[in-house]
């Protein structure tokens, strides 16, 4: 069945899934997963950590979500506890993981809540409803095992009717749908490159036809050649197979480039989150335009960025209020003893965590984080700060 | 071979290599007898750190730029080649000086795995100073000093710090100030800010850029990261399988690449701003490949021809102190055959030979 | 190293104890000892009383007295020769790994010769070459026995050592310049401490076996008073066969023990060496505290019962606006 799924290439219209991103709420067979005040601490008592706090967001089916941060950010943890896969001390201390895992062809709908999911109806879901491409390929492949041994393994658990020579077939047809020879499902991981074991990765994420595959960094090790065909071997790859997609990374421009829907985490909590062009046009927290603007540019005249001061967040030292104010040069005094809510702006489906543009009256919004800002704007703030 | 830059003759050039060479033996698996198999990890090479000045070194990994690195720092033996620090020629082949080290000093790339992780700060700053001429009495308030040079303030939160209790961007600066404790001349950074988060990357590079500015050290800058060698470096030298195969100024080396694999670099970089400039070609499969004969970037390269794949390109001089290895930029006609140079080619052009 | 925290684990702190108290016994055993265990003067073969604790030998000597005063011989001799093999097995671990080379293969080959000989018939060899005033000299027969015991040590810190080498901090001191005997002992060894350590308390074990087992043979001198002294009186005194369990049974048991606290003592070493390790996973106490099933399996994060979740972590900001 999943084979033939694979061959059916329905290509999705880009404009109207874009679309569908934009309605205020989903219906309810529209989503492939819900998340609602999703938090997880590590440890407890005085030494306990908040590494997610009280997180939400949906995805739609086919979408892509990108989330974006550095260390300290929060953002393995929270893909790693959303799918129960965190290790102790790792604790979730609350909220709702809905994901829908009804197929195209079932009639009716199918949602189960992976938080109170048991370890039997976990089991079923991982890999074929949802998997994961993690950041090292090496240590993620058995190296003892023939590639192909792996991916033989996964249909034989979770496709125990198919023949030997079906699942030698399928896994030929996954590799070759990454780019790949057949031959190489006959070497050991170590005979491969860096980018050849991600494509077999993705490849083996794919084997059971999932609807969410999560990217946890898949290209950060690669070089940039190498980052490149892989990036454009997943467009292609989305576009055959019609998955949803959470993608990982520090790297905001590649995400721009790839994702629907960004969030940008801080400190355990979502500071912004909007659509991938609008969050690049017009970026509204003080910590995403610094991101943004410590990509050195690939042209123009060469003038000195500054990035943003100080260190990525201590999670066991956080500062008191809005977590991003010792780094922040917009920072008031406000922002130094409570922490901003996350608030919707009212233009498409946009929000931000940061008193400029919550303050209400008597706060007035840099024009450089303004919905009018142009990119030169944004440039010459990064210039001009302190 | 050796036109490097024409440096203007009044900055000192500080360190400069010519014709570096080193080569790896390996055993080919299942290969009796004649098993043995040469890696040219970097092939003749030469370059000039100035004073002041900050030169890139870009290219993937396998491209040997980490070799070149270690050589110049003399803690990898180079198979051939010359080293001339300060117009003192250096025998390739002797045993590194503890001189040598005060002059010329490496920053390695991960910062988590450079720092011992049971030592304290203090111990690898007072060991650098203590080892370059500092006295017991004054490697204190010296170490005090090198945590300020490089903006870690103040000195006494790190001093006692143990590595695993400091931040990425924290500990590479610790590194750096930890070379800089022996008064370097030349500076020599591998990769220095690609374990870094994102925020703090480009504080590192300023670091660097200031240091190189304010005390007229000559910096050699690795990476992988093309934009990164543009914003920071003067010069900028693209490598490819142990080969120069670009030199120019940095600027107009990325504004207007001449070698097909500086383009597909270039190309390559996610780059939002200009969605339509990206590699959209179809790769097919350009999985890093080095031809044994003829244009190491052949079996890689769209505008491969027949003497690309029987004979190397030399270097051609291609604008103004700017080089390219390859022979699309060849001045006999015969050796151009009927191909356009690739920035030409690339408008419009979708088909290859 | 930071200040030390005592361990939690009750193993550790259970053998701590016990070893506590045979170091005790090792100080002031002697003192303790109500009469001189070599005298003769008591009546023979009494069974324990108030007057003789353990009861007195078929010689008349009192067995409670040996006991105390064997306990110092047996202690010194079995920690000096543990120093002394760990330290060679640094040495000559570390430099082979660290240098490689001819060095290596030198110092490899002479590991693996001191392996592959047996090492009781070798300190038996050596022993019985030893002048015979030499035997009652702890120091002797302690640097003796670390000279069969360093090999195993050696080879273990030499692999450890020569994955350490190319490490980036091995190769950050030697680009400022640091020396080599400097970069081995000061940079590598400190990383080597775990092993070290553990690498001492086997040594240390081993020490304690090998003299007894010379002592019980009867090739150390039967006028230093040890717990292998005191079992090869009660063999060649046909002890076991008359029931005289209080001769040889005090002796065992002291011995069992001591090595019982040293492998309960290795269990604390990376807690107690690195405090990393101690923060991660919860403890028993905790998970219960928090309402979570006694094991936490792989691939299975637990969840908090709202209710707990809400004491601990009272939620920060709500989402508003939406």
């Amino acid at each position: 069945m999943s084979a033939e799924r694979l061959e059916a290439p329905p290509l999705v219209d880009e404009r109207s899934r874009s679309d569908s991103l934009v309605s205020p709420l989903p219906a309810r067979s529209d989503f492939v997963l819900d998340v609602s005040n999703f938090s997880v601490v590590y440890g407890t008592g005085e030494h306990m950590v908040r590494a997610v706090n009280d997180i939400s967001f949906t995805l739609r089916r086919s979408a892509v979500l990108g989330v974006a941060g550095e260390s300290g950010s929060g953002k393995s943890t929270l893909v790693y506890a959303m799918t129960r896969l965190l290790r102790a001390p790792g604790l979730i201390s609350g909220g709702v993981v809905n994901l829908n895992t009804t197929r195209s062809g079932d009639a009716g709908e199918e949602t189960v809540n992976l938080v109170t999911a048991s370890e039997k109806e976990l089991r079923k879901i991982r890999w074929s409803h949802v998997s994961i491409v993690l950041q090292s390929a090496l240590s993620a492949l058995n190296p003892v095992l023939r590639v192909g041994r792996d991916f033989d393994e996964v249909l034989k658990t979770h496709r125990p009717d198919m023949t030997r020579a079906q699942r030698r077939e399928r896994a030929a047809e996954l590799v070759s749908s990454v780019g790949l020879n057949e031959d190489r499902l006959d070497r050991f991981p170590h005979e491969l490159s860096g980018g050849q074991r991600q494509r077999i990765m993705i490849a083996l994420a794919l084997a059971l036809d999932p609807e969410l595959v999560i990217m946890d960094e898949p290209t950060t090790a690669l070089d940039v050649v190498t980052q490149r065909e892989i990036m454009n071997e997943l467009q292609d790859l989305r576009a055959r197979f019609d998955f949803a997609m959470i993608f990982i990374t520090h790297d905001l421009s590649l995400l721009v480039e790839i994702a629907d829907e960004i969030v940008v985490m801080y400190a355990g909590s979502i500071v912004e989150r909007a659509r991938a062009n609008e969050l690049y046009e017009a970026p509204r927290h003080p910590y995403t335009l610094g991101l943004l603007n410590s990509f050195p540019p690939m042209h123009g005249q060469r003038r000195e960025l500054t990035g943003i001061p100080g260190s990525p967040p201590d999670l066991a030292d956080l500062p008191t209020g809005c977590k991003f104010h010792s780094r922040c040069p917009y920072a008031m005094t406000r922002c130094r003893d409570e922490e901003p809510p996350l608030t919707s702006l009212g233009d498409s489906e946009r929000s931000v965590a940061c008193w400029l543009h919550v303050g209400g009256p008597g706060v007035s919004v840099p024009v450089e984080l303004s919905r009018d800002a142009t990119t030169k704007d944004r440039a010459h703030a990064n210039g001009e700060r302190p | 071979m050796s036109e490097t830059l024409n440096q203007p003759t009044s900055t000192p050039v500080q360190l400069s290599a010519r014709h570096l060479t080193r080569h790896f033996t390996t055993r080919i698996p299942g290969r009796f007898m004649k098993a043995k198999h040469v890696v040219r990890a970097v092939d003749d090479v030469s370059l000039d750190l100035v004073a002041g000045h900050v030169t890139a070194v870009v290219g993937e990994s396998g491209s040997g730029k980490s070799v070149l690195a270690r050589m110049l720092a003399r803690i990898v033996k180079p198979t051939s080649g010359e080293l001339d620090l300060e117009g003192t020629p250096i025998a390739v082949g002797a045993r590194r000086t503890l001189d040598y080290a005060s002059k010329v000093q490496l920053v390695l790339q991960d910062p988590f795995a450079s720092n011992n992780p049971v030592h304290h700060v203090r111990h690898s700053l007072e060991r650098a100073l203590l080892l370059h001429g500092a006295t017991k009495g004054t490697v204190d308030e010296l170490a005090r000093a090198a945590l300020t040079r490089v903006s870690l303030e103040p000195p006494d939160r790190f001093l006692d710090s143990y590595p695993h209790e400091l931040s990425g961007g924290q500990l590479q600066r610790v590194s750096i100030a930890r070379a800089l404790c022996v008064r370097p001349s030349v500076l020599l950074a591998d990769e220095p800010i690609s374990m870094l988060d994102v925020s703090v990357r480009l504080g590192v590079l300023n670091l660097l850029k200031g240091l190189c500015d304010n005390e007229q050290l000559a910096l050699l800058y690795i990476t992988h990261d093309i934009a990164s060698a543009r914003y920071l470096a003067d010069e900028t030298i693209v490598m490819y399988a142990g080969q120069i195969v670009e030199r120019s100024i940095s600027t107009a080396l990325v504004d207007e690449p001449t070698h097909p694999y500086t383009q597909l670099l270039i190309a390559s970089v996610p780059n939002p701003a200009d969605p339509t400039s990206q590699a959209r070609e179809k790769a097919e499969h350009t999985t890093f490949a080095v031809a044994d004969v003829g244009c190491r970037f052949a079996p890689r390269c769209p505008y491969a021809m027949d003497v690309c794949r029987t004979s190397d390109p030399p270097d051609f001089t291609v604008g103004e102190g700017h080089t390219s290895r390859c022979w699309l930029h060849a001045s006999e006609p015969e050796a151009v055959s009927e191909v356009a140079p690739p920035e030409r080619r690339r408008e419009g052009e979708t088909t290859k030979t | 190293m930071k200040a030390l925290r005592l361990p939690r684990s009750p193993k550790v702190l259970l053998g701590l104890g016990i070893f506590g108290f045979f170091i005790i016994m090792t100080v002031i055993g002697p003192w303790l000892a109500p009469y001189s265990p070599s005298a003769t003067n008591f009546t023979p073969n009494l069974t324990p009383s108030a007057h003789h604790l353990l009861g007195t030998t078929s010689l008349g000597q009192d067995i409670f007295s040996q006991l105390l005063v064997g306990a110092r011989a047996t202690m010194v001799v079995a920690l000096l020769a543990g120093l002394v093999a760990t330290v060679l097995s640094v040495t000559i671990g570390v430099t082979a790994g660290y240098l490689g080379g001819f060095s290596d293969d030198g110092l490899s080959l002479l590991s693996n010769v001191f392996l592959a000989i047996p090492g009781l018939p070798l300190l038996i060899v050596i022993d019985s070459y030893l002048p015979v005033n030499s035997r009652s000299n702890s120091l002797v027969i302690g640097l003796v026995i670390s000279l069969t015991g360093w090999a195993w040590g050696a080879r273990v810190l030499r692999a450890q050592t020569m994955s350490l080498r190319n490490r980036d901090f091995v190769e950050a001191a030697r680009i400022i310049g640091e020396k080599r005997i400097r970069i081995m002992f000061s940079e590598i060894a400190p990383n080597l401490l775990p092993i070290l350590a553990s690498s001492l308390l086997f040594t240390v074990l081993y020490s304690i076996g090998a003299y007894v087992t010379l002592a019980y043979i009867g090739l150390t001198s039967t006028a230093v008073w040890n717990w292998g002294t005191m079992l090869y009186w009660a063999q060649s005194n046909n002890a076991p066969l008359s029931g005289e369990w209080y001769w040889f049974v005090p002796p065992g048991i002291c011995i069992a023990l001591v090595g019982t606290s040293l492998a309960l003592l290795n269990f604390g070493i990376d807690e107690f060496i690195n405090p990393r390790l101690r923060d991660a996973g919860l403890t028993s106490r905790q998970r219960r505290s928090l309402g979570l099933p006694r094991r936490i399996r792989l691939g299975l994060t637990p969840v908090l019962r709202p209710a707990i979740a809400k004491k601990i972590s009272p939620s920060p900001a709500k989402l508003v606006g939406q």
